[in-house]
């Protein structure tokens, strides 16, 4: 388990993207964290780390979005991401045979993945939570995002957020030394 | 009677044209699983080869699975939709009848294994009947060992084919006594040869009555109160 914190949406995007640089082809990266966690934003780090220009929005509706990877890529073929946010029953998740779009070249990230997490074999789970931080009175110093015009107590800042890492199986264990390095920052 | 038949539910995707004369035409790939971007190109080169036009086709057979969901994803929505843009009826075969038929000529019991992923394994058994093969087990899905388990409670010869007769092969052979082989994926060949022996008793239905057989494991509802509440 991996414990870092974002104080920005650039931060974000920046341990998407080194969590990105290590993921490769028949990767599944299962996405935790309620409404507005950051789970989207995420996702858009992630694939723009990979090479994805195209502008990449929830799939909430459409259940899955898949963008074909630049060729130069080439860890993987295709970045497929998925929202289980509207399904009700774990055959609707069957049906989307998620694992089979991983298998095949691709790298799968699923929003609200945590929720049938039985269903899915070795995997990475990022779970997002907003953080809360102190207003402007004095704190320990640790933020430095200047967003604190609220002066009362606690706030949910804009990009501060809390994101743990979790690797389940073999092939994530391979690669976490590397992964722990490369978020040093971040920790 | 011509027909077209279409298969996708494992990484082959195959396409054939038949109907009295038996299959008039045959294309097929098993490498790359590009379904979605191989399969119509294959209808159009199998009908241009052949000299077929569209609406000569008086019937749409497919591959209903067990298999690849990615893949009969494509087959089952290209092959409606090109009965319905036809105006034509529907036969959908299972993928397991469609591996048992070639090897009608055995008198072994035939066991059509397709990969499931995740260790478990789509599985039936057959016999010879005339004319065919017919189902003496039911279509089901387990782990490997399920299968061996089954093979070795009914200690009969047996032959096994199919993709994950092959991938699992070793795991058989350590604990059962059998024949692997013939052919790894179903084809569309066979599909066109079964699916003509059924339209000549008009056994097909309307477009929207063909449904894919999934085969898996049990449904629930989704426990979304172990998250933050949605919305």
């Amino acid at each position: 388990m991996l414990q870092l914190r974002a104080s920005s949406l650039a931060d974000t995007h920046a341990i998407a993207a080194a969590v990105a640089s290590l993921a490769r082809a028949g990767d599944t990266i299962l996405l935790a964290g309620g409404m507005g966690a950051g789970k989207t934003a995420f996702a858009q780090g992630f694939g723009r780390a990979l090479g994805v220009d195209e502008p990449i929005t929830s799939p909430t509706f459409t259940l899955v979005h898949s963008y074909d990877l630049p060729a130069t890529q080439r860890r993987a073929r295709t970045l497929h991401h998925a929202d289980l946010y509207r399904l009700d029953r774990t055959s609707e998740v069957a049906e989307l045979a998620l694992s089979e779009l991983a298998e095949f070249g691709g790298i799968v990230l699923i929003e609200w993945g945590d929720v049938v997490e039985g269903a899915f074999g070795d995997h990475l789970t990022v779970l997002l939570e907003p953080e809360l931080v102190e207003g402007d009175d004095g704190d320990d110093g640790g933020d430095d995002g200047d967003d604190g015009d609220d002066d009362d107590s606690r706030v949910i800042a804009d990009g501060h957020r809390r994101i743990a890492l979790a690797g389940v199986g073999q092939s994530w264990a391979a690669r976490w030394d590397r992964l722990e390095w490369s978020l040093e920052a971040f920790q | 009677m011509l027909i077209l038949g279409i298969e996708t539910a494992t990484e082959r995707v195959s396409v054939a044209l038949g109907g009295h004369e038996g299959v008039i035409g045959l294309f097929e790939v098993t490498k790359g699983r590009r379904h979605a971007e191989t399969l119509v190109p294959a209808i159009d080169f199998v009908c241009s080869q052949a000299g077929i036009e569209l609406d000569e086709i008086s019937l749409v057979a497919v591959d209903v699975g067990p298999g690849l969901f990615t893949g009969m994803r494509v087959g089952l929505a290209s092959a409606k939709a090109f009965a319905q843009a036809l105006r034509i009826p529907m036969i959908g075969i299972s993928s397991l009848d469609l591996l048992a038929f070639p090897c009608r000529h055995t008198d072994r019991v035939v066991v059509p294994v397709i990969d499931a992923r995740r260790s478990e394994v789509f599985y039936a058994m057959y016999r010879q009947v005339p004319g065919g093969v017919q189902q003496v087990a039911e279509p089901t899905v387990g782990p490997v060992e399920d299968l061996i388990a089954d093979l070795m409670a009914r200690s009969q010869d047996v032959l096994l084919v199919g993709d994950g007769a092959l991938r699992y092969r070793d795991e058989i052979l350590d604990d059962f006594h059998c024949e692997i082989g013939g052919d790894a994926h179903p084809s569309a060949g066979p599909l066109v040869l079964l699916a003509h022996a059924r339209a000549l008793r008009e056994d097909w239905v309307n477009p929207w009555e063909i449904e894919p057989i999934y085969l898996r494991g049990p449904d629930a509802k989704i426990n979304w109160s172990t998250r933050t509440a949605r919305a």
